[in-house]
């Protein structure tokens, strides 16, 4: 048995794994885009993957052009098949991101959720931070983000004073 | 009354910075917070400024251990974006120097742990066999920590007498049988200073997401080698090795064993490399516009490339990295509840952290 048959019998997930909702590109198999944006939050998704036993692996955050706002895009490992799933967040220079935290639902998000925090500056509601790579006084997004975001952290004065 | 102890950032048993708090009631841990970051270099926002050469050299310096693991990952996403495919015998090349390098990785672990626990005629032997296996990877590549090996279509140097190397292999394995691998499973000392130390339970393994051989250690069968074949690897025939304990010494366990099996794996690679070219020459390369994601098994556990890329570009516009001590540090945290202080210089060891990758 394939492991998107494996997926397709398991009735915790039978909606969402529907296998001519999946496309092979890239060296992943995604959920093909469009159709899961807006009908699942990312905790569906997280507590559906939980349901499979899938190992999360990482998110991958992108900053799209103009005011597009940001991709993130959640993998897991099903026995040995990366799965993919992109959510679009709204968000800019001015405003800052967010999406709803899966730290609590999947430990091993802890890590990932802080380093995509600071190096992007999205939010991921739900959850508390500690910083993970900055220091203190930095402000989160301004390692990866075109523009740092408005609303800088506590004690960003040194920051500012190094710039 | 509990206290805080802080270990680090300048760590006592590693020569890379990290720190972690550990809250203490007398000698016992009770709780520890991991701190990471003091070695962070931006890595992923400086490959969007170079171009689809200066992008291998520099993700080639994101690990000191794994060097030509990274460039790996790197060039399967990015032949998967230019749509081209290595040919057969640098495949083999890459399963060669993929080996080389978990060879080197685990020997040098073995003696960095045996040093902490006590056992420094046995932190020189691990040396000694390492240097051996340097030797190796110097002779193919002309290099010993940033190979240059790997191109985008197949490998820059051929091996060019692969028979040669069997005899290398074969003294190495003897070396493991003869004593790194007796002294580690029977020794008294090792048994006393690894044995029920730094357990992380099968669930908490699985719920953390550890990979590697540290995920292996607690009973998870997973290697991307099998899973997920990459390079010539669906045509080897090898074992995972997997312990159920979770301690420090069914980690000592799995990467003794794995050795053993990557002697296994180089025997089979160098006795059947085809002949051939050894990547896809000069033709230009045409990315296409979208992402690409690829998977190696490092030393230490899955390594994760995304790379993205819009056509025409010069330069890729997004490489992110995972690498396998970022999801496999925060089990410390578990591993050291319970545990004595003097023994979390060992456990923090046994996950075989590299803080380089991790902070990136």
């Amino acid at each position: 048995m394939t492991v998107l048959e494996n997926v397709t019998k398991n009735p915790a997930a039978s909606e969402l794994w529907n296998p001519e909702r999946w496309t092979f590109e890239g060296g992943v198999w995604w959920l093909k885009r469009g159709e899961h944006d807006e009908a699942e939050s990312v905790r569906d998704v997280a507590n559906a993957m939980n349901a499979l036993g899938a190992r999360f692996i990482t998110i991958t955050a992108y900053q799209l052009p103009g005011a597009e706002g940001f991709r993130l895009e959640y993998h897991w490992d099903l026995e040995g098949r990366l799965l993919g799933f992109g959510f679009n967040i709204a968000g800019s220079a001015n405003e800052n991101a967010k999406i709803e935290s899966i730290f609590d639902l999947i430990e091993a998000a802890d890590w990932i959720e802080r380093e995509v925090h600071e190096g992007f500056g999205i939010d991921f509601t739900g959850r508390e931070y500690e910083p993970l790579l900055l220091r203190e006084g930095d402000t989160p997004g301004v390692n990866l983000r075109d523009a740092a975001p408005a609303k800088p952290a506590a004690g960003a004065a040194v920051q500012e004073a190094k710039q | 009354m509990s206290y805080e102890i802080p270990m680090g950032p300048y760590h006592p048993a590693l020569e890379e910075p990290y720190k972690l708090d550990m809250i203490c009631v007398g000698e016992t841990v009770q709780d520890a917070k991991l701190h990471i970051g003091f070695n962070f270099r931006g890595i992923e926002h400086l490959a969007e400024t170079r171009n689809y050469i200066q992008v291998i050299a520099l993700m080639e310096r994101v690990c000191g251990i794994c060097s030509f693991i990274h460039t790996l990952t790197l060039c399967q996403a990015m032949e998967e974006l230019a749509g081209v495919t290595p040919p057969p015998r640098a495949q083999y090349i890459r399963v060669v120097m993929g080996e080389l390098e978990r060879l080197h990785s685990h020997v040098l672990w073995a003696g960095i742990a045996s040093k902490l626990m006590g056992f420094k005629t046995m932190f020189m032997t691990c040396f000694e066999l390492r240097e051996k296996v340097m030797d190796v990877l110097q002779a193919i590549s002309g290099n010993r920590v940033n190979y240059s090996m790997n191109r985008i279509g197949g490998v820059n140097r051929d091996v060019e007498n692969p028979l040669a190397l069997v005899e290398m292999v074969n003294e190495l394995e003897r070396a493991m049988v003869r004593t790194v691998v007796p002294i580690f499973t029977t020794s008294s000392t090792a048994r006393s200073r690894c044995a029920g130390i730094g357990v992380l339970t099968h669930d908490k393994a699985i719920s953390c997401g550890v990979v590697g051989p540290l995920a292996r250690a607690s009973g998870v069968i997973q290697d991307l080698r099998k899973a997920a074949p990459y390079a010539a690897y669906s045509e080897m025939e090898f074992d995972v090795p997997v312990e159920q304990a979770g301690d420090v010494r069914a980690r000592l366990f799995v990467r003794a064993l794995e050795i053993m099996e990557s002697c296994r794996i180089l025997r089979q690679a160098l006795t059947g490399m085809p002949h051939g070219e050894i990547n896809i020459g000069e033709a230009k390369l045409n990315f296409r516009t979208g992402t690409a994601t690829s998977r190696v098994e490092a030393p230490r556990g899955e390594v994760m490339y995304s790379v993205s890329w819009k056509e025409g570009s010069r330069n890729p516009s997004r490489v992110h990295v995972r690498t396998p001590t970022f999801v496999n540090m925060p089990s410390v945290r578990w591993m050291v509840q319970g545990a004595r202080l003097a023994d979390t210089p060992l456990i923090q060891a046994s996950v075989d952290p590299c803080y380089s990758c991790t902070d990136r």
